[in-house]
Order: C-alpha cells, then structure tokens, then sequence
C-alpha cells in the first residue's frame, strides 16, 4: 500500500466517521463561505494607524502628496543615511524619474551587491504595519530582500485595516494567490543570541515606508 | 509499528531523571534559562494585555483558534486531499512519508532528480524528527541551517533545546567560540554589546549559502488547503531566502498541519507571534504556492510538498487528540517551571516542555518516554497560556493513566497506589491507619513540625522537608472544630 493510502487510511479508521461524500461536501461549503473570525476594531484612521505601527516595528515613515515627490525624497533619505544614490527598482515602480533625483538606478531582479531595494506594495495592512508584496514578473520578491535598505511606497488608498480585507482585495483583483505572498513588517531581526533583538539578521537591516495620497 | 520504533531509536527521553540532575547542576546552562526565562513571559503577557485596545479578546480569539483546528482534524482525511488537489493544481509535487526514515529517502530522490549539492534550511522541527541533516550529509548532499539559532546548534553539533529558540540554552561566550572555530578567526573577548556584530558576521557567512544553495528546505507553520499553500512565519528571512533563491523548494510538515481558509490563517496569525514572542506579527509572513510563473525570473522551478505522518494518524482518533491542535508557538514550554529549571535537551527527544511531553509519548512510544508525563508541578500555567486550549496537564495525567493501566510504572508504586486504593475504599480502617500514621509523623518530627529526611523515600526529602500536621488527622481536627 502506497505511504499516502496508508496515511488517510489510518486517519479515517481512527476518525471512524464513514460517509467521506457529505463530510467532503461540508468541507468544500466551508472554502466557499470562508467566514472571518473576530477581528479588530480600529480606533482613528487607517493611515494614522499604519504610520504608528509601522513605526513600532522599527521602520521609517514619511508622507508626501503624490508619486512625482517620491525620487527627490528617497534621494533625501539616502543622503540622510550616508547611503549610496544607488538602487535596483521593482518594474512597477521603474517609470518614475529616480535620474531627476541623482540616483544611480536599474530595474529587475535584485542581486547581492545592491545596496538599495526599492519597491511598491500590493496593499498595506493598518492592524498591525504590515506590507503585502506580491511576487510577479514586475515585483520581483528579491527588491525588499536582498538589500539591506528596503524603501516601500505606499499608496494611502491602499491601505486596509486587517489581513482579512486584503486577502478580499487579493480575491477580487487578482483570483489566485501569486507564487509568494510576502507580508513584510519592518526590518528582519534576531533573538537568538541571548534574547537580544539585532536587526538585519538576514534581511534588509532598515525599512523606509513613503505614504502617498492627500489624505496622507 | 515502525513510526514508534524509528523514533524511539532517536529518543533519550528515558533518561529524563537522570539528564534533570545534570542539567540543574549546570550552571552554564542555568545562567541562560534564568536569564530567558522572564523575557518569554513578558513579552506575550504585554502582547495578550493589549488585544482589547483593539477590540478583540483573547478568550474568543482561542475559542475561534481551538475550532478553526478541530474543525481540521474533525475531518482530517478529507482537508488533506483538499490540500493535495489544490497544490498540485499549482503545479507542486506532493508526497507522504510514513516516518523519519521516508522523509529522508525522498527529500534525498528530490535532491538527486535535480542535481542538488547543497541545501539551505529554514526551521523545520519535522527534520529534527527525521535527523535529515545526517541523511543528507551521508548521501553528500550539505545541508546548512540559516535559521540563526539552528546555524549555532549545528556548528555546535547539538539539537535544538526550544522549538522557537533552538540556541536558548547557549551562551554568548560559547557563540563566540563556536563562530571563531568555524570562521577562521581568532577567538576574542566578547560582551553583550558585540551581539550585533556576531549576528553580522553570520549573516556575511549564510548570505552565501543562500546565494549558492540548489536546494530550499523549510518546514510550514500551517498548510492552507483552500489554495494549496504552505504558510511560513520568520522573523530574520530566512524563509524568504530558501523559498525564492534556490532552484527547489522542498516543504516536509507534519499532516495535522492543515487549515482550511485564508481567513483561519488571518485568524490563528493574530495569537500564533503573540504566543511565541509577544509580537502583534511576525516580520515576514509568506503564503507559498505553486513554482514560479512563465514570465518570472526567479523562484523555484519545482515545489515538493512532503507530508508527514511519524505517529500523528494513529493519535487523530485516540484520547489524545487535543494535542494535534497545537500550534507550536512555544508559550507552553515559555511558562513552565520544569522546562526553566532544566532546559530542553533533558526531555530527550525533538519536543521540549508541555507539549513535548505529551508528544515524545505518543510518537516514540509510550514505554519509551515513561518520566516526561510526570515532567509536572501541576501548576496548569501550560494550558492557561496554550492559544488553542489544549488540556496539557490532563492529557500529561491521561498518559500517566496508561502507564498505570499497562503495567509501565514501577512494581512499588503500582503497589503502593493498589494498596492505598483498597485502603481509601474502606472508611473506618483508614481513618485507623492515618490516625497511626499522623501520630508516627509527628513522633519522626520530634517536636520539630517538619522531617528532615524521611527514611522511606528520601527522594521526597532531598532538596526540602516534609512539614507534619501535630499528630492529628484532618478528621479528627474537623470533628474537634466542629464540637467547639
């Protein structure tokens, strides 16, 4: 008998409950429905939320009024940070003018050697900070990975306020899930040397979120 | 059955009494526990204090967990081929492997399919029960932990002493001395200041493994049966790395394993890091489905699920069902006394604390784990903290049952409990005995109120004494005090 007969086989003899049909059918209402459980409710608005918690997080946030401030500022925070004007881009966010901004500047796929990442997002979450990133031949999943700087924007419009709300966006614009859905929350970070919290154990070492829209 | 033989073969877990005494005169090791210990607490105490700023309160988010988990294993059988359809509908291999020694036959036939010399792992307690990193190793195949924790252990040859902090029981000097062996430095003085340049230093080392492994093994904290997905909660990103760098992804979990929907995972993600670590959220949380697309230029080319029984099918239908709901968040061995004062390598197998001593029985055998079910103070912290409310202590007193009930406990104790039980089953001759007996007491403890050493079981006298009641029995006290 094959590993997986056995092992089903062993699981119905042990649930002894017969009838696989309507249990199956059961099963397959429950996917169709798929109910929430409890969920927050969050006091203020979501962008005030989002800033907040994200900073919490120990990442970085600034605001600005649409996508034509985005390159001077990230060119601003590089500076900041003595930071190289050097970055490799997600195509989706390729088409602003980050030359304008003395930045050094590719698109695609992120390599080792890039200092920078810098990426757009699917949707934010304001519970708790949250990006979503979704993994795509235009958003490749090493931009907010490889890097040890991860600059994120953020369309104020699409910010929700649970992951329950974005995986509703997620079903009703795209279906499917993409390849890697990545739900990224500030910088990486380690506990296991003595329970003391280091950043950039594998990831990007810092965060930088740009929150775009008038109401920001 | 096989599954409990291979396992047993792996398992210390009878030497428990003995490794407990080691381990509580090691004072290495007691630094590191002591100074753990209140930061786990801690953490998640603040994490659950703060639910109701949001409106949610943590008994009903564990009644919505515990459900969302026994509606699973309610219908196990069914969920599982939910999960297998809608995984390879994506294009992802999935096999089964009966125990460990499966899991290592055919994560090793992957690995030779495509070409595979070296493997990077994200943690997987699964591989621990498979001791796949020797499997992979003999069959020349280099395997190498990334999660930083693991990273140390396996430098240190050691297995992990905490399912969520695998390293909790080393030091920073013995880090030190382990990363100066194994990079080819010399060995400096280091104070808790130098930890950041440590965690550096490892990751210069493991960002080229990354970058040249073929091969991605992770395990999954849940499996999402309505997409066919395998959900990986990290912190450092390691998770990330080994699921979008290598050529292959291997995912090897266990078949309980399971979730449903999207909306349980959102669910069970609100108490799983609040539990662990006392975060609102892990930094990375990643949904896996499926290989890369046509038109993407990176992630795995091929997707192999591998799904474990080792002991889990024959525990669905048995009393001890509750403990497939759990999570492993660790909050269980986070708050236990037992585990505190001995750390995780004295419980002998993959699975420390609470529910690791409910586990190494039913999965190694219940003859070959007899001390861990009594591993208890009774002081119920585990299951007042478990997110899925999983009754440990009854399910640890279930187990000590059954050790009565199949002859498993020394011949004293089966006598001496027989013999108390037909005592107690007779009123008037035990209040004659314990009238005795509370009077011999109290002559033993010559005024004293305490016994220092009690002759017939030191044991119980070793490290305390044992306080007498005045040479009166609870009866005759009661019966005194209602006369008054």
């Amino acid at each position: 008998m094959s590993a997986r007969d056995e092992i089903l086989g062993r699981v119905r003899a042990g649930l002894a409950k017969g009838d696989a049909g309507s249990r199956r059918a059961a099963a397959l209402a429950r996917l169709q429905a798929h109910p929430p459980g409890p969920r927050p409710t969050l006091a203020g608005d979501l962008v005030a939320r989002f800033r907040d918690k994200a900073q919490s997080l120990a990442s970085t946030v600034e605001q600005v009024d649409d996508y034509a401030a985005v390159p001077a500022r990230v060119a601003a925070y590089l500076a900041g940070l003595g930071l190289p004007a050097q970055a490799v881009t997600a195509l989706d966010v390729a088409g602003l003018d980050w030359a304008a901004a003395g930045l050094a500047w590719r698109s695609g796929v992120a390599v080792d050697a890039d200092p920078v990442g810098i990426s757009g997002c699917f949707c934010a979450i304001a519970e708790t900070g949250t990006l979503m990133l979704l993994s795509g031949a235009s958003t490749p999943a090493s931009v907010s990975l490889l890097p040890e700087t991860h600059i994120a924007l953020v369309p104020a419009a699409r910010i929700v306020a649970t992951m329950e709300d974005a995986f509703a966006l997620l079903r009703a614009e795209r279906g499917a899930l993409p390849r890697a859905v990545n739900f990224v929350s500030g910088p990486s970070r380690t506990g296991d040397i003595e329970q003391t919290i280091v950043l950039g154990a594998h990831g990007p070492c810092r965060v930088h979120l740009i929150v775009i829209g008038e109401n920001a | 059955m096989s599954v409990t033989r291979h396992n047993a073969a792996h398992s210390q877990a009878m030497s428990f009494t003995a490794q407990a005494a080691v381990k509580t005169r090691n004072p290495v090791l007691q630094k590191a526990l002591q100074k753990a210990k209140p930061l786990f607490s801690g953490k998640r105490a603040k994490a659950i204090a703060a639910l109701p700023d949001d409106g949610l309160e943590f008994e009903q988010l564990r009644d919505a967990c515990a459900g969302i988990r026994d509606r699973v294993l309610g219908d196990l059988d069914v969920w599982l081929e939910i999960f297998e359809e809608n995984a390879r509908a994506r294009g992802a291999e999935v096999l089964w492997a009966r125990d460990g020694a499966e899991i290592c036959d055919l994560v090793i036939d992957v690995a030779r399919r495509h070409g595979v010399r070296k493997a990077t792992k994200s943690k997987s307690m699964l591989s621990e029960e498979a001791h796949l990193n020797a499997a992979l190793a003999a069959a020349g195949i280099e395997p190498v932990e990334t999660d930083l924790g693991e990273y140390i252990i396996q430098l240190a040859g050691e297995a992990p002493s905490h399912i969520i902090a695998p390293a909790v029981h080393k030091t920073l000097a013995e880090v030190e001395a382990l990363f100066a062996e194994n990079h080819g430095r010399p060995q400096q003085p280091r104070t808790s200041d130098d930890i950041p340049a440590l965690t550096r230093e490892a990751r210069g080392v493991l960002r080229q493994h990354f970058l040249s492994a073929d091969m991605g093994i992770s395990g999954a904290n849940f499996l999402i049966a309505e997409t066919g997905t395998a959900a990986l909660v990290t912190n450092e990103g390691n998770g990330r790395m080994v699921t979008t760098l290598p050529r292959v992804h291997v995912v090897v979990t266990g078949i309980e394993k399971v979730v449903p929907t999207l909306e349980d995972f959102a669910t069970l993600m609100r108490l799983l890091p609040r539990s662990a670590t006392g975060q609102t959220i892990s930094n990375y949380v990643s949904l896996l489905t499926g290989t890369r697309a046509d038109d993407e230029s990176e992630g795995p080319t091929k997707t192999v699920f591998i799904l474990v029984d080792n002991g889990r099918a024959d525990v669905v239908g048995s009393h001890y069902r509750e403990i497939l709901r759990c999570i492993r968040c660790g909050a269980c061995m986070n708050h236990c006394p037992v585990y505190f004062s001995l750390g995780g390598h004295a419980y002998g197998w993959v699975y420390p604390g609470p529910m690791g001593s409910v586990l190494t029985p039913l999965y190694t055998g219940i003859e070959n784990a007899l001390d861990l079910p009594h591993a208890s103070t009774g002081c119920r912290q585990c299951s007042n903290v478990c997110p899925v409310r999983i009754p440990l202590p009854e399910l640890m007193h279930g187990l000590r049952q059954e050790q009565q009930r199949r002859g498993l406990r020394p011949w004293g104790e089966r006598f001496g409990l027989r013999a108390w039980a037909w005592i107690a089953g007779r009123p008037r001759l035990y209040r004659a005995l314990t009238r005795i007996a509370a009077r011999y007491l109290n002559w033993l403890a010559d005024g004293q109120g305490r016994i220092r050493i009690f002759g017939f079981a030191p044991g119980w006298t070793a490290a305390r004494d044992l306080p007498v009641a005045g040479g009166r029995t609870f009866f005759e006290q009661y019966a005194a005090r209602k006369r008054d």
